[in-house]
């Protein structure tokens, strides 16, 4: 059982990481081009972060229960 | 916690029983207090600079700028109406903040526990109804989760559309608790681990590496909460407010 979530949460945090870059890649790409949204962009991306991180909690918090 | 996940196979139990420093009801409710005590102390010493015309008490002015910060977001995301909210609003993030910076000083945070941010996901999510409710009126509220106006036999669509929106609605509240609980709570777990990797050497590792990191987690986090509860009260309170406006202002331009 042990093993199982390792890798489970393991594969949730690679998807998730990815994502996070993602975001991160094209809030910056955004600022750089345009200075005077940063406030706009940072909202944005916030809110966006916070949604991709809840994908890897939901994976942590409801792969203990499929596993029995 | 444990009421709530009573039936699940238990990570939760598990864990548990590994940090024997996880505080009972009455436990959380002494940090609650903590927090508490806090907040009315810095407020009650800030409140001392109000009457001047310029804030020279230091305290007073970081309220103000924290103020301004909310009413920034407020306005920002919600728009010109939003500024009524700002008292709620406000309140979250002092809570969560100071909530979460607790457990950089003593060992165990109110927002580590999955049961108070349930609360408080409560509260964030039924003001919302309350006051989609009290812009729209209880029908325009209802109607407004059923999506785009459809005629004939699409009203089945708006049916099903009405029926996810629920749901939605309701997986707010375990989403916003969810979050803050997961992130406060690994990030214990976090600097609990680096500490164990750091216990040959006698160099506690998650205390010089990961706080910093983790004061940063918990700014990120009040914000988050704050600013999603100000998301869907713009999504709530939207229409009603900007018709009406769109009214007035057709009104002074036909006069």
């Amino acid at each position: 059982m042990g093993t199982g979530l390792g890798l489970g949460v393991g594969i949730a945090a690679l998807g998730v990481g990815i994502g996070l870059g993602l975001i991160g890649n094209g809030a910056l790409q955004g600022m750089a081009r345009q200075p005077e949204a940063i406030g706009k962009l940072q909202t944005a991306m916030l809110i966006a972060l916070a949604f991709v991180e809840l994908v890897f909690l939901l994976t942590v918090f409801v792969a203990p229960f499929l596993i029995k | 916690m444990d009421a709530i996940f009573l039936n699940g196979p238990s990570i939760f139990a598990e864990a548990d029983a590994m940090s024997a420093k996880e505080p009972s009801i009455w436990g959380l409710a002494a940090y609650i207090a903590l927090v508490l005590v806090i907040l009315f102390v810095l407020m009650s010493y800030a409140k001392k600079g109000l009457n001047v015309r310029v804030f020279k008490n230091p305290i007073t002015s970081l309220f103000e700028q924290l103020y301004l910060f909310i009413e920034n977001m407020c306005v920002g995301s919600i728009g010109q109406h939003g500024r009524k909210y700002i008292p709620m609003m406000m309140t979250f993030w002092m809570m969560i903040f100071v909530g979460n910076v607790v457990a950089l000083l003593f060992p165990f945070a109110p927002t580590a526990d999955l049961s108070f941010n349930l609360g408080m996901a409560l509260i964030a999510v039924c003001y919302v109804q309350y006051e989609g409710v009290k812009a729209n009126g209880l029908l325009g509220h209802l109607k407004h989760f059923t999506g785009p106006k459809l005629s004939g036999a699409m009203v089945a669509i708006s049916v099903l559309i009405f029926t996810i929106e629920i749901i939605s609605e309701l997986m707010k509240n375990v989403s916003l608790s969810l979050r803050l609980y997961g992130n406060i709570h690994g990030g214990h777990l976090a600097v609990e681990a680096m500490n164990n990797l750091g216990n040959k050497i006698y160099v506690p590792l998650g205390v010089v590496v990961l706080l910093l990191i983790k004061l940063l987690t918990c700014l990120v986090q009040a914000l988050i909460f704050t600013m999603l509860t100000c998301v869907y009260l713009s999504l709530v309170t939207h229409h009603g407010e900007d018709h009406a406006e769109g009214d007035h202002g057709q009104a002074a331009t036909a006069h």
